[in-house]
């Protein structure tokens, strides 16, 4: 009947064969099994475990620097995810996403799990024996420590050690820091990091802090975010206006997000303060006659933004108050950022914020414990004596220079010439590898620490002034490697080697942190005559000691003296974009690229994954015959990558910009090779006042390659494009809206 | 006549249905159903010997004695090796019997004991002892062994336990479908959730 031998018969075998295939190629297994899979029993059951039921152990988050405090669900001594803590302050019950993947930084195939030698795993003892060798007969002034930012008892036990060391060459290095805006705020205000009141505010102009993102203290300022816009709150809904050339997270969210020229964000400043006073605010006369020039026209060429709009905003500025400016990332990344910062700190003063929206924030009353942030001058510093070949020994940990200072430095060079290299590394990220001797570290969920965040965040329920708190971080789960030692663990054992007689009481860190806490535990809000055992377990337990802190004095009084901006920078026909490279608010600076939920997660605004892009203005993109996909080579003068191009309209079109953190060549499978590393292209220009890396400065042609991909994101192939329904969502030109009559 | 003979097969027809149905849900509660493979164990456990009847030489111990997390958690939980040791401490009759002296082996080394999995099922499916026993144990006031046995059949009389019932879905949905008293002293009855989420989730 049928000419072909297939038959139907046979079709339902070869589908019954697939179906069988593909049921036992599945995952797990799909049917009861019997006496196949082992059932392992305690030996002898913890009495706080019953098997899949979980616990939750409270600690604090390691992901960034806000110092979330957070709770780990940990079933059958495994942890498994983390929550927010509700009753921490910082945080509130919440989390981001960078948090989340902190659960990846600790199960992460690609630790170190022994200590390495040249590569070569040795014993703990040998590699402690060899730092005592290689430090006998150096002086102090030949060793150097480089970390990230630090805070806590292991900070003070790093004090401790540098002095038994006699050495003075401590650097905290952080790759993307506020440094500029803390050194700004500090003339200003007075306090470097004080406490913003966003859930205050009538209205919020942020000049590129993007603090529902990436700066500072994200999940904090979401909250208070989340009551600035509530219309039932006796502020009424705020209205947010961000100013920044390349649109963040926090942009894409304000009322008004204006495009200003790169670099031009203090004329603008000085710009809303000299129409504020055309306005009939009453200005200061020192600062009235520094901005006087600063007409709104003159404002209005230099900065791009058309000069109605600044008298409208000014006037939304003077009709509101309080309100609230902030100045972050965008704004700080030139030559002459920490005047940028100032001129819009400034705003603060002449809008009457300081001491309502702008408030002092406490510091903790134990100076040793208080959080040692990092800069990029210090990276500078370590660099030129590592150049001059001053250091014989140098240890790192938290930080990767390597992989995150500007190529022009030739840090990597510098850092070979060093004599003996310690690295403190949970992977052999790009400063591990270079180095002679790797220690392991636990993760955030093996080890003991405390930390005082920088940001301190005030409790909910009113401000209270001399808020301050110690955070607790306790191991939520067993070693996953026997081998590994937290940083405590490993300064402790240091100092043993220098100061015997006074550390020998404690095995590891966990004895010396217990009973430094319980020494002063009166400090720390016990009574004299309580029990140590039931204070500190209370005290471990809610992961948060609230302290009495020093409260900080607010200046109130500032002045732009010595504040000179230098008009919008000339054209460069060789090099004629600007390049911003961007931090996004999961990869960060790069630390956490190891982690694939964050490589996985889209980009809010771009929704590529697992690469870097080049985020490019539609219209500039036009001109260079770019499309979406098209490889790029974008070269500075230091230096070049080749990324796939992005057309993106939330950008200055004299900007382009692209995500830093990405392009490792090492820290494991899922950070090595993917995307570009911007840092290395970035042209050696400084901040002038704080000598803080000018991210934005660095100028930048782009070519085509030629080669042409297909970008992976979560958006369709249209994109953010409209598709052709422009009468949905209709074009209005900046210059014809009222914000105060919009919002 | 034709009308009253009608009523007459219907009521017979009825009866016989409703008899039918009760002679189906008389339980065949311990008995095994389908019996699995007999599985090696690292040491032979005899579960006659502490949960059989007097009669039969057993110690009649509860369950959950043993398998303590059954009452508490989605999991029985093997007995940790010191739940064992716990008691035959203090048993030097049996002391030098090769299981024991195979047991007090693994609790001197201090390593557990590898059992293998008897009732396994498949990674898809989440079965709850804890709501089991609350219904079953605890309101309806069933006795232990008939309850655990629903599942595992007469375990008081195995030395290694042995799966009994299919464990399937087929066969969890023909209890669950059955109506069962709420309570040891309540006429209402309900019957087990029929929501493909209650199990595969």
């Amino acid at each position: 009947m049928s000419e072909n031998d297939f038959n139907r018969r046979d079709f339902l075998k070869v589908l019954g064969a697939g179906g069988t295939a593909v049921a036992l190629s599945g995952c797990g297994y799909t049917s009861i099994q019997n006496g196949e899979e082992t059932v392992t029993s305690y030996v002898t059951p913890p009495s706080w475990e019953i098997p899949s039921i979980a616990n939750y152990y409270n600690s604090t988050c390691a992901q960034c620097d806000a110092g979330c405090n957070i709770m780990v669900r940990v079933r059958e001594g495994r942890a498994l995810k983390a929550e927010g803590n509700a009753s921490s302050p910082i945080n509130r019950g919440k989390m981001c996403g960078l948090g989340q993947a902190g659960i990846q930084a600790h199960y992460n195939p690609d630790r170190v799990q022994k200590p390495l030698q040249n590569g070569k795993e040795i014993s703990w003892d040998d590699a402690l024996k060899l730092i005592g060798e290689r430090l006998n007969g150096v002086k102090g002034e030949e060793i150097a420590f480089i970390t990230g930012g630090m805070s806590g008892h292991a900070q003070a036990l790093l004090g401790n050690y540098m002095d038994a060391l006699g050495s003075k060459n401590r650097f905290a290095y952080e790759a993307v820091s506020p440094a500029v805006v803390r050194a700004a705020n500090k003339k200003a205000y007075g306090v470097s990091m004080p406490r913003y009141r966003i859930d205050k505010a009538k209205v919020v102009v942020s000049f590129g802090a993007d603090f529902l993102g990436a700066w500072v203290s994200p999940v904090y300022f979401s909250q208070q975010y989340a009551q600035f816009r509530k219309g039932t709150r006796p502020e009424g809904r705020g209205v947010l206006v961000q100013i920044e050339p390349k649109m963040t997270l926090t942009g894409a969210n304000a009322d008004r997000w204006i495009a200003v020229r790169p670099g031009t964000e203090g004329i603008l400043a000085l710009g809303l303060i000299n129409a504020l006073g055309s306005a009939g605010m009453k200005v200061p006369a020192d600062i009235a006659a520094a901005a006087k020039d600063y007409t709104p026209e003159r404002v209005g060429t230099d900065t791009g933004v058309p000069f109605d709009q600044i008298n409208k905003l000014a006037a939304l500025l003077k009709d509101r108050t309080p309100s609230l400016v902030l100045a972050g990332g965008a704004a700080e990344g030139y030559a002459h950022g920490s005047q940028n910062a100032i001129a819009i700190a400034m705003l603060n003063h002449v809008l009457g914020n300081v001491g309502k929206t702008v408030e002092a924030a406490a510091g903790v009353p134990m100076s040793q414990f208080a959080p040692v942030v990092g800069n990029r001058s210090n990276l500078a510093a370590v660099n030129e004596g590592l150049a001059a070949g001053k250091y014989k020994v140098v240890f790192t940990y938290a930080a990767n220079p390597v992989y995150s200072a500007p190529a022009a430095m030739k840090f990597k060079d510098n850092f070979g010439k060093a004599g003996f290299k310690v690295a403190l590394a949970q992977y052999l990220d790009e400063t591990a590898k270079a180095a002679d001797l790797v220690l392991p570290l636990d993760s955030a969920m093996e080890e003991w620490a405390t930390m005082v965040p920088e940001y301190m965040a005030a409790p909910e329920g009113g401000y209270a002034e001399s808020y301050a708190q110690l955070s607790f971080r306790q191991p939520v789960m067993n070693r996953l490697y026997p081998d590994t030692r937290g940083v405590g663990d490993i300064l402790l054992a240091l100092l043993k080697q220098r100061r015997a007689d006074e550390y020998k009481g404690f095995d590891d860190f966990y004895a010396y942190l217990r009973s430094n806490v319980l020494k002063n535990k009166v400090a720390y809000g016990a009574g004299a005559k309580d029990d140590d055992d039931v204070f500190w377990n209370d005290t471990v337990s809610k992961g948060i000691v609230p302290l009495k802190g020093v409260a900080q004095k607010l200046a109130n009084k500032a002045s732009l003296a010595g504040v000179s901006l230098p008009g919008p920078a000339a054209a460069d026909d060789s090099y004629p974009l600007r390049l911003i490279p961007a931090v996004s608010a999961s990869i960060r600076d790069g630390r956490n690229a190891n982690e694939p939920w964050l490589q996985e997660s889209p980009d809010p605004l771009t929704t590529v994954v697992w690469d870097s892009w080049v985020e490019i203005h539609p219209k500039t993109a036009a001109k260079l015959g770019i499309v979406e996909g098209d490889v790029v080579e974008v070269t500075s003068r230091s230096g070049s990558i080749k990324a796939q191009a992005y057309l993106f309209p939330g950008l200055h079109p004299d900007a382009v910009s692209v995500p830093v953190g990405y392009g490792h060549e090492a820290m494991g499978r899922y950070a090595k090779g993917v995307g570009a590393n911007v840092f290395g292209m970035l042209d050696p220009v400084f901040d002038k006042e704080t000598g803080e890396l000018a991210l934005n400065e660095t100028r930048v042609k782009i070519t085509k390659t030629g080669e042409r991909v297909i970008i992976v994101k979560e958006e369709g192939p249209v994109g953010g494009s409209q598709a052709g329904r422009k009468k949905i969502s209709v074009k209005v030109s900046a210059a014809k809206v009222d914000l105060s009559k919009e919002v | 006549m034709h009308f009253s003979l009608r009523l007459f097969t219907l009521l017979a027809g009825l009866s016989l249905a409703a008899a039918s149905y009760a002679a189906d849900t008389a339980p065949k509660l311990t008995t095994p159903d389908q019996l699995g493979p007999e599985v090696q164990q690292p040491i032979e456990f005899p579960h006659f010997r502490h949960a059989g009847d007097e009669k039969d030489g057993g110690m009649q111990i509860n369950c959950m004695y043993c398998h303590t997390y059954a009452r508490r958690s989605m999991v029985a939980g093997i007995p940790p090796v010191q739940k064992c040791i716990g008691c035959h401490q203090n048993l030097p009759s049996v002391r030098e019997t090769p299981r024991i002296k195979t047991l007090f082996e693994y609790w001197d080394a201090k390593k557990p004991i590898p059992w293998k999995k008897v009732h396994d099922l498949p990674d898809f499916v989440r079965f709850n002892h804890e709501r089991h026993i609350k219904r079953f144990y605890f309101q309806q006031d069933r006795p232990y062994q008939e309850v655990c046995g629903y599942c595992h059949g007469d375990v008081k009389t195995m030395t290694v336990a042995r799966r009994q019932k299919p464990l399937t879905m087929g066969w969890c949905a023909s209890c669950h479908q059955k109506d069962h008293p709420v309570s040891a002293t309540s006429s209402e009855t309900g019957h087990g959730p029929n929501d493909c989420f209650t199990c595969h989730k």
